[in-house]
């Protein structure tokens, strides 16, 4: 068979090319699954164009990622002696298709062991420690994938430690592979974020989220932290990239405050949570392969349908509050003011609404996100690097952290009366103890 | 859910490493507290894997991210030619005053390790600290060991790796002379 260039059009990166070979990937069975997995679980219940999937953001990764890796092992763009002796040279030596191959592949299967819904109840229904990582490197050890990776010529050890990263691999990563990871999965700007960004906030309409990321990727580059007096090399950027750089960050800081953290999306995550522990035996996914690729979210969303129209089911609350908008809604948020009486405020209130109200009628949503790093390396026109911290006020003070949510709320039927409540004895429960 | 207790751990130990005259920047954070809890077993919920400059633990980073996003820490940037440092941040004061047990239970190690960490800069912590990973990690002699840094971080020269082991062997020793707790010298 020859090895032919195909294309998918994609509206964030127009085309996405790759080979029969890789393709082949492509179509095997647990990649097609991904176009049974909500990018952003049920939040097209609040922005109702958020229906995209993890096939097309997979496949955005790719792109990204291959971009990443043109750039930076471009011999015009390594500057520095350290660095050429760990990046394989372009067109010389087979290490450098190799492994462009490897980032590649790795970027297509990074979320292949999502979970209906991707992280919506992820924690709570895996047994205890697992992540959609390990399944996903599971499924690209597996045997169903061998003779794809026998035909592309790489291992899949290889792919596996590039797509989830050191967190979740059993080796110890080399700089050269951890410079790789970081092109995939970086906190800083990795291909992950880069596409999840931009798509998330095409889909939903949030418009904050696009930035110039073409510029960011022209200008991203291996360097050495010399700012650290240490010559391990990290990903980081020309001065001219510094304001697209900054423009992610910010990108990141409204779509989690718009999009992720909206508290109705939020509390949707929560009521299918509950449906799923309901509904699934003993109350958790299986984590056996099989069992994995057969699940996504047609299967969840057609019993979710069933329950809500059936009184008898275990699951006909939870299915309900989904179907029929009868969430919960917001009763109390954590705020700077109280926090200054009580760190552990919502904690408070959470316990006294259950008290109340009776737990049946009361949640908490606690979650923080992933860690950003906005420290990172630039490199001057002088050629000196520095940190991006003391290039731009934008990282010094800006959001780069994880943001968190902490949130109580209650069921509708008794809003009007919790709120009623609160305003009267709110000063009394968060001053307890303080 | 927040580990407030956690927090004021980090916090005290930030703020040691800064009255030590140590730079503080979040590279000496994750350094002093794998050396807490490697050798010290001062408990902390955070798994280390050798990373970024040596023993790294996503999860620390993450817990430093939310203790600046809570107001407990903040950046200070001291220089415009060196990486950040990590200060008290406006609510550190309250997290002090409402979580102060795990702190002040553990004050003499985080005063062992914020002294021996005080003039060290990253280059100096990612030898040590990789050599001390690297030591309860492979039971091999010293040469074995420093072909084996050099090989995972190429920019770190066999002779810089035995003289990191040997430094590595030495804090050992001391921290077990000095807590019963500690991981016994080999």
């Amino acid at each position: 068979m020859s090895n032919q260039i195909h294309e998918f059009r994609d509206p964030i990166h127009n085309f996405i090319k790759l080979d029969s070979e890789e393709r082949n990937l492509v179509n095997s069975r647990p990649f097609q699954r991904l176009r049974y997995i909500h990018q952003l679980a049920l939040s097209y219940l609040v922005y109702p164009g958020a229906t995209h999937r993890r096939f097309e953001h997979s496949l955005g990764v790719m792109d990204v990622s291959s971009h990443i890796y043109d750039v930076v092992t471009d011999p015009e763009n390594v500057y520095h002696d350290s660095v050429r002796r760990l990046v394989p040279r372009r067109g010389t030596t087979h290490d450098w298709s190799y492994w462009r191959r490897v980032l590649r592949m790795a970027a297509l299967c990074h979320d292949t062991g999502h979970l209906p819904f991707s992280h919506a109840a992820e924690a709570a229904l895996l047994p205890n420690g697992t992540r959609h990582e390990h399944l996903s490197k599971a499924i690209i050890l597996s045997n169903e994938m061998k003779p794809v990776f026998d035909q592309l010529k790489i291992a899949p050890n290889d792919v596996a430690k590039l797509a989830v990263g050191p967190k979740y691999s059993d080796g110890k990563f080399s700089d050269w592979e951890s410079i790789l990871y970081e092109m995939i999965g970086g906190n800083v700007f990795g291909a992950d974020r880069i596409d999840y960004l931009l798509r998330d906030s095409y889909h939903s309409g949030v418009a904050y989220g696009r930035f110039d990321h073409n510029r960011l990727i022209e200008t991203m580059r291996i360097l050495p932290r010399e700012d650290q007096e240490t010559e391990e090399p990290e990903l980081g950027i020309a001065r001219g990239g510094l304001q697209a750089a900054e423009s992610l960050l910010w990108a990141r800081y409204f779509i989690y405050t718009q999009l992720y953290f909206h508290p109705i999306r939020r509390i949707y995550d929560i009521h299918l949570r509950e449906f799923l522990e309901n509904w699934l035996v003993g109350g958790r996914f299986s984590i056996a392969l099989e069992d994995h690729l057969k699940m996504t979210d047609n299967e969840v969303l057609a019993a979710i349908y069933e329950a809500s129209v059936s009184p008898k089911a275990n699951a006909h609350e939870a299915a309900c509050r989904i179907t029929e908008r009868k969430h919960f809604r917001v009763l109390y948020e954590s705020n700077p003011n109280d926090q200054k009486i009580n760190l552990a405020s919502v904690e408070r209130v959470f316990e006294a609404a259950k008290g109340e109200f009776g737990p049946e009628n009361v949640r908490r949503d606690n979650y923080t996100s992933p860690s950003a790093s906005e420290d990172f390396p630039v490199r001057l026109r002088d050629g000196m690097i520095t940190s991006s911290l003391t290039m731009s006020k934008t990282f010094s003070d800006g959001q780069g952290p994880g943001f968190q949510v902490d949130s109580v709320f209650i069921s509708p039927d008794s809003k009007e009366k919790a709120k009623q409540w609160l305003k009267e004895k709110k000063s009394t429960i968060i001053g307890e103890g303080a | 859910m927040p580990d407030f207790n956690s927090a004021s751990l980090i916090l005290a130990l930030t703020e040691n490493l800064r009255e030590n005259q140590s730079w503080a920047g979040e590279t000496h954070l994750q350094k002093a507290v794998y050396v807490l809890n490697r050798i010290l077993r001062v408990p902390v919920p955070f798994t280390f894997i050798l990373y970024k400059h040596g023993p790294f633990s996503f999860d620390l980073r993450d817990e430093i991210g939310w203790m600046r996003s809570s107001g407990f820490l903040e950046w200070e940037v001291r220089s415009n030619y060196y990486g950040p440092s990590l200060k008290t941040g406006q609510l550190g004061p309250i997290l002090k005053k409402q979580f102060p047990e795990q702190a002040s239970r553990h004050l003499t190690e985080i005063e062992f390790v914020a002294k021996r960490f005080a003039g060290k800069n990253v280059a100096s912590l990612e030898r040590l600290t990789t050599a001390i990973f690297v030591t309860f990690d492979e039971q091999t002699p010293v040469d074995k060991r420093a072909l084996l840094i050099h090989r995972l971080k190429p920019h770190i020269n066999i002779p810089d790796a035995e003289a990191a082991l040997t430094e590595a062997d030495a804090l050992v020793q001391a921290a077990a002379r000095q807590f019963e707790r500690a991981i016994p010298a080999a």
